[in-house]
């Protein structure tokens, strides 16, 4: 049997696009990363998407697609233009009110967590206060998603922010997608342990924050904390005290 | 062993047209979608296009992914499913035909081909023959050498180190802010380089090409010369880009054979049905 050249020029278009083509019909067929997170795998929300596993890198859009909030809405709670809302990056957030770290609140990623789970019910711990803006509490309020005891405590952590009028300007200059916030090196929820291993602290160190044996140091630590149920902020941050004393 | 060359050729050879329509449809393909983010900031929509990087339709990013594919179960950073499904496609590919994707799809051989094109004007016969046989014939393994490094080092960092020195990214990222360095030096050398050498970054230092070549040990249809009708006039020899002996074998099992067809009869070999792509029968070259 031969092959001529026509015929191996076809051969070649068919094996690439159909292998396509398959993959896509397969679902198979993705070029970007997956902004999807975790799901529960056991228990009363078996099969859900966790809260806890909501990324910086994530857009408002991204969490609609999976929480089924609209990202309208998450702009609505976070302050943000409604013609940036799908594009939003959940990240961004920490830059837009960064001035608020100063008194030691923060509203980031933890508070977009913090507010899926209260609008859909579904689970999140976290070891810290989590602080939510006036805007995000009134929807929880007005959508029923709170009882009335819930509602009233959280006023405790409800921060006022009509006063804080930077929001607008920021939000056209807040980070953009894959870029660092600061010089050295930060712990992202994309980062591995080979990364950290990489600034010069020995598996010794890790191992004493995890409180478990280094695993592949190819592994994202982010995975790795909600896999075995440990709370990502709480290594995240021993271990960037580790990095930043070197 | 062969015919005499009194035997006259039996017809003109053609000139093998598709394999340079399916070179700059990839071509083209590839520069749209690197283009398509900074296109887009400019006003020109090509929704058409997946939202892809480079990464995403590399196939040598799931060669060195499989790694940490295997152990851990992601990919390594920046690469994603569809460069997996393409690796897969390739070695499928690889497996009937050859290194097809390095002869006819790979935009950086192309370009190298189109720059080898003035390179043939300027030097004449003397192109491709520059580098003295021994030398070249050392050289040919460096690009296992290049192939073993990075998928080492993309095993133990779980990063796409190749990124910072890869000519081919660097081509077509010549107008975004992620060049590399060393990557853009790399890119000259190589662009200077295929002025005197046919596909040297092919020839010498691709490890994907290195992983695909192997498989011209094993695949199913090989190029096989019919020496009862060959007369030896080395034309075979002249036309492959790749300086593989055609005419001393009979089937070519050259870990360098890039499948570009040209030296069989429907192109410069001047004897019809004597070089040929055929379904390998297991005789030895």
């Amino acid at each position: 049997m031969k092959l001529r050249s026509f015929t191996l020029g076809i051969v070649i278009l068919v094996v690439i696009f159909g292998s396509v083509f398959l993959a896509d019909a397969l679902g198979y067929w993705n070029t970007e990363n997956l902004a999807q997170p975790v799901k529960f795998e056991s228990g009363e929300y078996a099969g859900e998407f966790n809260p806890a596993d909501i990324r910086g890198s994530y857009s408002f859009g991204d969490i609609e697609n999976t929480f089924h909030i609209d990202a309208s809405i998450l702009a609505q709670a976070f302050e943000v233009a409604e013609s940036q809302a799908n594009a939003f990056q959940v990240k961004s957030l920490e830059t837009i009110y960064e001035s608020l770290a100063a008194s030691g609140v923060e509203i980031g990623t933890n508070s977009v967590k913090y507010f899926v789970s209260l609008y859909t019910g579904l689970p999140f711990e976290s070891t810290e206060t989590i602080y939510l803006p006036t805007p995000a509490v009134e929807i929880l309020i007005a959508k029923g998603k709170v009882s009335t005891e819930a509602a009233a405590s959280l006023q405790e952590i409800t921060v006022d922010i009509a006063d804080f009028t930077n929001t607008s300007s920021n939000v056209t200059g807040a980070i953009p997608k894959g870029t660092e916030t600061t010089t050295g090196f930060v712990i992202k929820g994309s980062t591995t342990f080979r990364e950290i291993l990489d600034t010069g602290i020995s598996q010794k160190e890790i191992e004493s924050v995890t409180g478990k044996a280094l695993p592949n140091p190819l592994i994202v630590i982010k995975t790795y904390c909600t896999e075995r149920q440990l709370d990502f902020e709480t290594v995240k941050i021993s271990l960037q005290a580790l990095v930043d004393s070197k | 062993m062969t015919n005499v060359a009194t035997n006259p050729p039996s017809r003109k050879p053609k000139k093998l047209r598709i394999r340079s329509w399916v070179q700059g449809f990839f071509l083209i393909l590839v520069l749209a979608i690197s283009l398509k983010k900074y296109l887009t900031e400019l006003g020109i929509n090509l929704s058409f296009l997946p939202d892809a990087s480079l990464h995403a339709i590399c196939p040598f990013g799931g060669v060195v992914s499989l790694y940490q594919f295997f152990t851990v179960g992601t990919f390594v950073q920046k690469i994603h499913d569809s460069a997996f499904v393409l690796m897969l496609a390739a070695f499928a590919l690889a497996l009937l035909v050859g290194p097809a994707i390095c002869g006819w799809v790979c935009p950086f051989g192309t370009v190298q081909e189109l720059i080898g094109t003035l390179g043939r004007k300027l030097h004449g016969k003397h192109y491709n023959n520059f580098i003295p046989s021994k030398v070249d014939k050392v050289l040919r393994y460096l690009r296992y050498v290049v192939l073993a490094t990075v998928v080492y080092q993309t095993a133990v960092t779980g990063k796409l180190i190749f990124q910072g020195v890869d000519p081919y990214y660097a081509l077509f990222n010549l107008w975004s802010g992620e060049l590399a360095p060393a990557a853009l030096i790399l890119l000259g050398i190589i662009a200077v380089t295929s002025l005197f050498v046919e596909r040297p970054w092919c020839k010498y230092a691709c490890p994907y090409g290195a992983v695909l070549g192997l498989t011209n040990f094993i695949r199913i249809f090989k190029i096989r010369r019919n020496e009862q009708t060959c007369i030896q006039c080395g034309a075979c020899n002249r036309a492959c880009p790749m300086n593989i002996t055609v005419s001393d074998t009979k089937t070519v099992n050259n870990h360098q054979c890039i499948s570009c067809l040209k030296c069989t009869s429907e192109q410069n070999c001047p004897i019809a049905k004597t070089v040929e792509l055929q379904v390998w029968r297991g005789e030895k070259s």
